[in-house]
């Protein structure tokens, strides 16, 4: 090729009938031819014929040179060959448009994608490396000149750009075709990039991936996290709230909490009465009546004595009704006690006070426990103790528990006991 | 029953032994035949004063409502020797629960009413928002039931002997 330039350059130089502009021209096309031969083969352009490389010279690179560059095994002979093999294709520098031109083009993508692939590349070289694949032949036609150096690195800028943005496609590329180590770094540098955009990357900010749906201010997001902590303690409540398995919802339970602290708060003061009425018992050591003998314990009391303790109890004003029922109470315990007449009858006369107000609910009842047998009795108070309660608030038990300890004087502390801890039966099994 | 716990310095152990030494404090004085309803009536107070306030001590301020209990057990005890402080007191009640109740709109829960009877169960439940007042209901709820344990046995064993 180059003894047809020197022709050139000789005819110029004979027959000095060429202009400066000629010459300059003349020399550039030489400069081109070099560039030319420089980063294509030098086989084709050799082989080729004069109109070909006039037509590589020019611009116009048509599908002769892509003839050219395609038929590589044609015009190399293996010794060319050879000697592009031999040739450094560095992995880094394989941005370098001239030595992958050096190369046939299949061949040399194929050889030096195998070859940087043994390297450590790096992800955007990789990438670059993948698409060259696809469009390389379109590359190496653009790199023969020099604006198509240009476009050449101006793609290859654009692919490293849209490396991001593809980054999952040509991941799954990796994945599927070439079955490499950098195929395995790929994907471990772009999880570990979406992992990274998950965590902290600031101290300052977290960074939270929002899910499909979902509004991404900081308001609402700390909504979601206030709310999230609250579902967490309410799971930790329920495990200590016996029975809550089967609520769900928070109001139900809140509701069933509400009504195990009231019952706790109950139960302590319960214990406290009893423990306070054992330690009186303790210290005087008074007598444990067996239960037999207690219904004549109790008639022996006289009703009369009684009857103005009751009624000087200011907290409390009968109604009528209750009055008839204490007078009834008392008319019955003058006799002596037949235990379930009595019962049924206070039984009458405890729904019937139960229209009117809460507190006195428990006056009957404690009467009803003076007359009658202590079993009875208990049930008769642990029943007017519930429903009480069913209906009161929480203030008036400190006066519930001043009203039992008063309406109880006449009892033996094992009756009381034996109230009170049916008392706590019941509140155990609400 | 054994009320020796295993572990010396678990809450259980601590409210036993605090509960105790305020027992015998109280059942010391004998003087009057004390099966008079009254003086019943004033131990059980006490009693129920003691429970509380060994409970709170036991938990040590740690908690919000151990230091609403501590402090109401206080301020009772100081209204009740100087009436002059009584006012002081109520004035304080009367602060903290206005402040509850301008809480209680700030944070705006779903659960209004029944995060507010929450409140008014837990002691110092007025000003926590529901994160904190439910946190504090389950150590709440942890401690009642030891103390509900611990006297239940102590009854036991007086009614035994």
């Amino acid at each position: 090729m180059l003894h047809t330039l020197e022709s050139l350059e000789s005819c110029n130089y004979d027959g000095m009938d060429m202009t400066v502009l000629e010459r300059q021209a003349a020399r550039l096309k030489w400069q081109q031819q070099y560039y030319v031969v420089q980063n294509n083969n030098p086989v084709p352009l050799s082989a080729s014929s004069v109109p070909q490389s006039q037509g590589l010279i020019g611009s116009n690179l048509g599908s002769g040179q892509m003839v050219e560059l395609k038929r590589p095994e044609v015009f190399l002979g293996t010794d060319d060959l050879q000697d592009f093999v031999n040739l450094p294709v560095s992995g880094p520098d394989f941005g370098e448009s001239e030595k992958l031109d050096l190369v046939p083009p299949e061949a040399a993508a194929d050889y030096c994608i195998s070859r940087t692939f043994n390297c450590q590349m790096t992800t955007p070289n990789i990438a670059v490396m993948k698409e060259e694949r696809e469009d390389v032949i379109l590359e190496k036609i653009e790199s023969t000149t020099g604006s198509g150096r240009v476009s050449f690195n101006k793609r290859k800028a654009e692919a490293v750009a849209d490396h991001k943005s593809k980054d999952k496609r040509i991941r799954g590329e990796g994945e599927s075709e070439v079955k490499t180590k950098c195929s395995t770094e790929i994907s471990r540098n772009s999880s570990k990039e979406n992992s990274k955009a998950s965590e902290v990357q600031k101290p300052d900010y977290i960074h939270v991936r929002a899910r499909r749906g979902q509004a991404t201010d900081s308001h609402s997001l700390a909504e979601r996290a206030r709310r999230g902590k609250i579902s967490n303690k309410m799971k930790c409540l329920q495990d200590l709230v016996p029975g809550c398995n089967k609520i769900t919802g928070k109001a139900g339970m809140l509701d069933e909490i509400i009504n195990y602290v009231q019952s706790l708060q109950r139960q302590v003061e319960f214990l406290s009465m009893k423990i306070a009425a054992l330690n009186s018992s303790v210290e005087l050591s008074v007598q444990n009546l067996p239960m037999k003998e207690f219904p004549a314990y109790v008639a022996n009391f006289p009703a009369a004595a009684k009857l103005p303790e009751m009624a000087g109890l200011p907290c409390f004003q009968l109604n009528p009704l209750q009055k008839e029922s204490v007078r009834f109470m008392l008319n019955e315990s003058l006799h002596p006690p037949q235990t379930e007449g009595v019962a049924r009858a206070s039984v009458c006369i405890t729904e019937q006070s139960l229209s009117s107000s809460s507190m006195t609910v428990i006056f009957p009842t404690s009467m009803i426990f003076n007359c009658s047998s202590s079993l009875t009795s208990c049930m008769m108070f642990s029943n007017a103790l519930h429903l009480s309660n069913s209906y009161c608030s929480n203030c008036n038990h400190s006066q519930l528990g001043t009203w039992i300890l008063k309406a109880f004087t006449t009892c033996t502390i094992w009756d009381f006991i034996k109230i009170v801890e049916l008392n706590f039966v019941f509140y155990v099994n609400r | 029953m054994d009320l020796q716990n295993l572990n010396p310095s678990s809450l259980k152990s601590r409210f036993t032994a605090r509960f105790l030494r305020a027992l015998t404090e109280i059942n010391a004085p004998k003087t009057i035949s004390s099966s008079s309803p009254r003086e019943i009536f004033q131990r059980y107070r006490r009693i129920k004063v003691a429970a509380d306030k060994s409970m709170a001590y036991s938990v040590r301020s740690r908690r919000i409502w151990s230091r609403a209990t501590l402090w109401r057990l206080r301020t009772r005890s100081r209204s009740r020797r100087l009436v002059s402080f009584g006012r002081r007191a109520s004035v304080k009640t009367r602060t903290t629960a206005s402040h509850g109740k301008e809480n209680k709109e700030h944070h705006g829960a779903v659960l209004g009413v029944q995060a507010e009877e929450l409140r008014e169960l837990v002691p110092g439940g007025e000003a926590m928002d529901l994160c904190n007042l439910l946190d504090e209901t389950a150590h709440y709820i942890k401690c009642l039931t030891t103390q509900v344990q611990v006297m239940r046995t102590i009854a036991n064993l007086y009614s035994i002997e």
